[in-house]
């Protein structure tokens, strides 16, 4: 491998493809335009997929870096809106717990 | 589309209103579907039907196959027998969720076929992840309430009012507080999964987070 790390892109290729894909579909355009009022932009998928067969390919530190610059955008957009409630640190305490007795099942 | 949310009969807190979330049926339908009338009506009780087609929306749904992974991830593994009822309900509910039980109601007199099965499941499993990831006030706190029903405002509007007994001004405006937050988050498809296909991917995408975060 280019780099000694043991890097590999985030998401294997062909799921770059999908997504674009999906993106360019009828069905995604009218689904996105009915909830956000306007095109989906598909354009940053096909960048992602070059990057991402130029890294297998010829293993571009450039590709390297403009797959995660992007990646890291996505996931900075996913979570830019605070919760309306507070995350728990661990599952409910009685998640587990067998069911009353006099409940009938 | 009304339903007692108290209706499961005594339990531990007899007497009492428990934190008990119903649910009509999800998004993309309103009301009732006409129950089929087919091979398993015939053989078996409302119950026993219940139970297969819960079974089968467990084994091969993806929505609910990535609820169940993110759950299982999340400390909440779901066990069939335990976490999930198949009851007559009163009225025209569907399903809820149970928080006082950690317990999915399906109301077996109300739910026609495989694909209300389907959309039933899933929505009460994205009740079943909230709870599971977070501290939700499900009975006294509106705006949580209205979160976990956010999807389509109308729907989350109407959903608070089949539950708590409060103004439809009261309900509204806590729908809008918490709208912007609460449509925009994902968790744990990270995308709206508007059919199977987009669900499919967000599973994919699920299994294959941990690659993902260690490579950004």
């Amino acid at each position: 491998m280019a780099d000694g790390f043991g890097w590999r892109p985030p998401r294997p290729c062909e799921a770059y493809r999908a997504e674009w894909e999906l993106c360019r579909s009828a069905a995604h355009f009218l689904h996105h335009y009915y909830v956000h009022g306007e095109r989906p932009s598909c354009e940053q998928w096909r960048r992602d997929l070059d990057s991402c067969r130029e890294w297998e390919e010829r293993r571009s530190m450039e590709a390297q870096r403009s797959l995660c610059e992007s990646e890291r955008g996505r996931v900075q957009t996913a979570r830019k809106h605070t919760l309306v409630w507070t995350p728990r640190q661990s599952p409910p305490a009685d998640w587990h717990l067998p069911l009353p007795q006099e409940k009938n099942k | 589309m009304a339903g007692a949310p108290d209706e499961r009969g005594p339990g531990p807190a007899a007497g009492e209103q428990q934190p008990r979330v119903a649910c009509p049926a999800f998004a993309e339908r309103l009301g009732q579907g006409k129950p089929q009338q087919g091979f398993l009506s015939s053989f078996f009780s409302s119950n026993q039907k219940c139970q297969l087609m819960l079974l089968k929306t467990l084994q091969t749904n993806p929505y609910v196959k990535l609820l169940l992974d993110a759950m299982k991830h999340s400390g909440c593994a779901v066990d069939r027998e335990r976490h999930f009822s198949c009851e007559d309900c009163n009225g025209n509910v569907s399903g809820g969720f149970d928080a006082s039980m950690s317990q999915i109601v399906l109301c077996q007199n109300n739910i026609g076929n495989q694909a209300h099965m389907n959309r039933v499941v899933t929505h009460e499993l994205i009740h079943t992840f909230d709870h599971c990831r977070a501290h939700i006030d499900w009975f006294t706190n509106v705006k949580h309430l209205a979160c976990s029903e956010t999807c389509v405002r109308d729907r989350a509007i109407l959903s608070i009012l089949a539950v708590r007994n409060i103004s439809k001004e009261v309900a509204e405006k806590a729908v809008d507080e918490v709208f912007e937050s609460c449509f925009n988050d994902h968790e744990p498809f990270g995308r709206i999964p508007h059919n199977k296909t987009y669900a499919r991917y967000a599973h994919r995408d699920f299994q294959n987070r941990d690659r993902y975060y260690s490579n950004i």
